[in-house]
């Protein structure tokens, strides 16, 4: 985010696109809720009507993977109405006359037909988007989880050059980041790109620093992405480039990941996989090692919330059975593997990375304490340095000039769209409660007596009229890579011929049906459309029959409860 | 005058921390417990979403209770500015319920454990008490993330409608003939 959580509540206006906090951050929801009590104006851009698009003053119900044309027919209004602020595009940008040139065709009228929002809507979003003395623009998975999703992220921040919302306060451009400390992840370097710190695996400089901290040698080339995974498992020819084996730890891509057909043949064709994590869970089903590790409450370290904030997390209680701390387990590994690796305590990694990392240099352990907080870059290590709650100070930017830059580019459809044999779009969506793959959520007694397996298909009251369906009947879905069943839940707040389900569900797992396409740049999947067709089930004992046995199943393959009956 | 909870929808978020918060002032710790499927679960509120609307539904503890002036065995009483149901009285004939205007009564496995004469468990009617006898007040309002619920008493009723009537009477000042 280049700003701050804690502004959210003083913008003047909030541009929310793709982005639903009210079930995937209550907290975050609640800072908007705050904007608007303070006097905010609310601009919300979903397929959907969200907690936050139902108290919006406008709401653009967009058809979903249409993005890209609606952002750039915002920027056209601007530029056409002459509401851009020309001395910030002099002073501050490069590629204006360009992107001009480029948003020229993405009149609303040409929007409206892709993103089935009217022209006048279009227009009268863009003045106000504009005109505010503060907008501040958050996006969330809406945005991100599309084949077109990184074009689609500059291209806001392209709405924010044009109209000078970067640079003070209560303005800018936030991600709101999906997962807990996600952020942190990427902060540290868990990437096949870079180092902790952002900072490059191809940049000759920072690879020797590193080799000469760790006295190894270090590979100069990117690594593979998560999302490659299965294709360097099951198709690649090559021996030496083949995947053989896999550790993955806090997290479970036999859950999370799409097309899980093809995530569970990747799994069982791997030599060998390790699954570290602190309940059992799908992907621990194909492991040949399981490494218990403990949880948030039972280990001390450093989270980054997604407003690049580093806070101190503290045990709160000591861990019970045979279980380590994740960092405890890599150090063991490491030795194993003939790179002894020992550590007494988190500040000592967190002081090593600090030494190695001059944007995070400055945030120690003492001054987190004195803080609490402390969003970087934070270069120093005098109590002068507080952080940086807003990035490009005075129009500033990353660029090596200084200069932001422009982007415009055509839009694209998504990459599986609505067919006569698959009438129906499907999104991956989240609910308040259950968090990301359950492994935490599902064995907390009261979400789950609130909401279980097998889960949910939000329709429209018209699509359940079509089908014959009513609330709580279990229906069948299916695509053409899989099908499920799950139960229907009719709401208007929903368009006819767009479907949403939530992916934590073992027995109503939607990535059994989503597509495995990625952003070309970020190789994150289309999680957010893909073509589905639904079915009646007439006979509805048997369906429920059906449910309860696959998850008996399940558990039971998961060791959950047998052990104990077995005794 | 009986106290109730209002919600604000321009609040509201429909997280359900209020449903939880209500189970577990109601049932205490044993909820975390007991095994799963052994302890009952039942919000004595529920959230609705409409369209442009959410926001939890539960008893607004009417002045002359539809619900107490139809239950034939005198289970449903007030106390404390609340309208309580009294489970062990209750016969669960569901009468209540339907009498109801507002759906804040449903009906569930009471939470004692006890058993009917035919061994099933016993049902009861189940509804918002305020948390009577529960200290700090209603669970609802004081788990809220949002504060989008509030307590109304006769104090809070008495100062808005006198504020209000402060209001009318100055904007009638303003008025010319």
């Amino acid at each position: 985010m280049s700003m701050g959580i804690p502004e959210i509540e003083n913008a003047k206006l909030l541009f929310i696109f793709g982005y639903n906090g009210a079930d995937s951050h209550p907290i975050v929801a609640r800072r908007i809720i705050k904007a608007k009590q303070k006097g905010a104006k609310l601009i919300v851009v979903d397929p959907r009507i969200t907690e936050s698009a139902r108290i919006a003053d406008m709401h653009l119900q967009l058809k979903g993977g249409s993005n890209m044309a609606l952002v750039q027919a915002i920027g056209n209004v601007i530029i056409n109405e002459g509401l851009a602020d020309q001395k910030f595009i002099e002073d501050h940008t490069n590629g204006y006359e360009e992107y001009k040139e480029f948003v020229k065709k993405y009149t609303p009228e040409y929007a409206e037909p892709i993103c089935h929002v009217p022209a006048e809507q279009i227009r009268e979003a863009a003045r106000a988007y504009a005109k505010a003395e503060t907008s501040m623009i958050l996006y969330g998975m809406g945005v991100c989880q599309f084949a077109q999703a990184v074009d689609v992220v500059k291209g806001l921040a392209s709405l924010a050059l044009l109209t000078g919302n970067f640079g003070g306060p209560n303005m800018g451009i936030g991600p709101v980041r999906g997962q807990n400390n996600v952020q942190g992840a990427c902060d540290m370097g868990a990437l096949p790109n870079c180092y902790s710190g952002y900072q490059s695996v191809t940049d000759d400089a920072v690879r020797e620093k590193f080799e000469k901290a760790w006295g190894v040698k270090l590979s100069n080339k990117v690594g593979i992405p998560l999302t490659h995974v299965p294709h360097r498992v099951l198709e690649e020819k090559d021996e030496k480039k083949k995947i053989h084996a896999y550790y993955i730890f806090g997290e479970d891509p036999a859950q999370s990941d799409p097309d899980l057909n093809e995530i569970r043949e990747t799994l069982d064709k791997l030599d060998f996989v390790i699954m570290q994590d602190i309940f059992m869970n799908k992907t621990g089903l194909h492991a040949d090692v399981i490494l218990p590790s403990t949880a948030w409450g039972e280990h001390d370290g450093i989270y980054s919330a997604c407003d690049r904030g580093f806070a101190r997390i503290r045990k709160a209680i000591e861990p019970k059975g045979d279980v380590k701390t994740d960092w405890e387990i890599i150090s063991l590994i490491s030795t194993a593997m003939g790179y002894p690796m020992h550590y007494n305590n988190t500040q000592e990694i967190w002081d090593e990375m600090r030494s190695l990392t001059p944007s995070f240099h400055g945030a120690t352990y003492e001054k987190l304490e004195a803080l609490g907080s402390i969003q970087w870059p934070c270069r120093d290590e005098s109590m002068e340095d507080k952080g940086t709650p807003y990035l490009f100070t005075g129009g500033k930017f990353s660029h090596p000039d200084g200069r932001g830059k422009f982007f415009a580019t055509e839009w694209r459809p998504p990459c599986e769209v609505e067919s006569p044999e698959y009438p129906y779009s499907l999104s991956t969506v989240r609910e308040v409660g259950h968090y990301s793959v359950r492994t935490m959520t599902g064995n907390c007694r009261a979400l789950a007596n609130l909401e279980d397996e097998p889960g949910w298909i939000q329709m429209s009251p018209e699509d359940c009229d079509k089908l014959n369906v009513k609330e709580g009947e279990l229906i069948r879905v299916f695509s053409r890579r899989g099908s499920l069943m799950t139960r229907v839940l009719p709401t208007e707040r929903v368009k006819p011929g767009a479907t949403y389900m939530t992916y934590q569900w073992w027995v109503g797992a939607c990535n059994e049906l989503t597509t495995p396409y990625l952003d070309p740049v970020s190789n994150t999947p289309e999680s957010k459309y893909c073509a589905i067709n639904l079915e009646k089930i007439n006979d509805q004992a048997w369906a429920e029959q059906c449910i309860k046995d696959s998850y008996e199943s399940i558990r039971k393959n998961m060791g959950i409860d047998t052990a104990k009956k077995e005794v | 005058m009986n106290y109730f909870v209002k919600g604000n929808p321009d609040l509201c978020i429909g997280c359900r921390t209020c449903m939880i918060g209500c189970v577990v002032a109601h049932e205490g710790a044993k909820i975390f417990q007991m095994k799963p499927g052994e302890y009952v679960f039942n919000p004595k509120l529920d959230i609705v979403k409409t369209a442009t609307i959410t926001i939890p539904v539960q008893c607004k503890h009417c002045e002359n209770p539809a619900c107490m002036n139809a239950c034939p065995v005198g289970a449903i009483e007030v106390i404390d500015n609340a309208v309580v149901v009294s489970q062990n009285k209750c016969i669960g004939c569901k009468t209540c319920m339907i009498a109801c205007p507002y759906g804040a009564i449903d009906m569930v496995v009471s939470s004692d454990g006890s058993k009917q004469l035919d061994g099933n468990s016993r049902m009861v009617a189940n509804k918002c008490d305020l948390c009577t006898g529960i200290e700090g007040g209603p669970a609802c309002v004081r788990v809220c993330p949002t504060a989008s619920l509030k307590l109304v008493t006769e104090e809070a009723v008495e100062t808005s409608v006198s504020n209000k009537r402060m209001a009318a009477a100055i904007s009638l000042t303003q008025v010319k003939e």
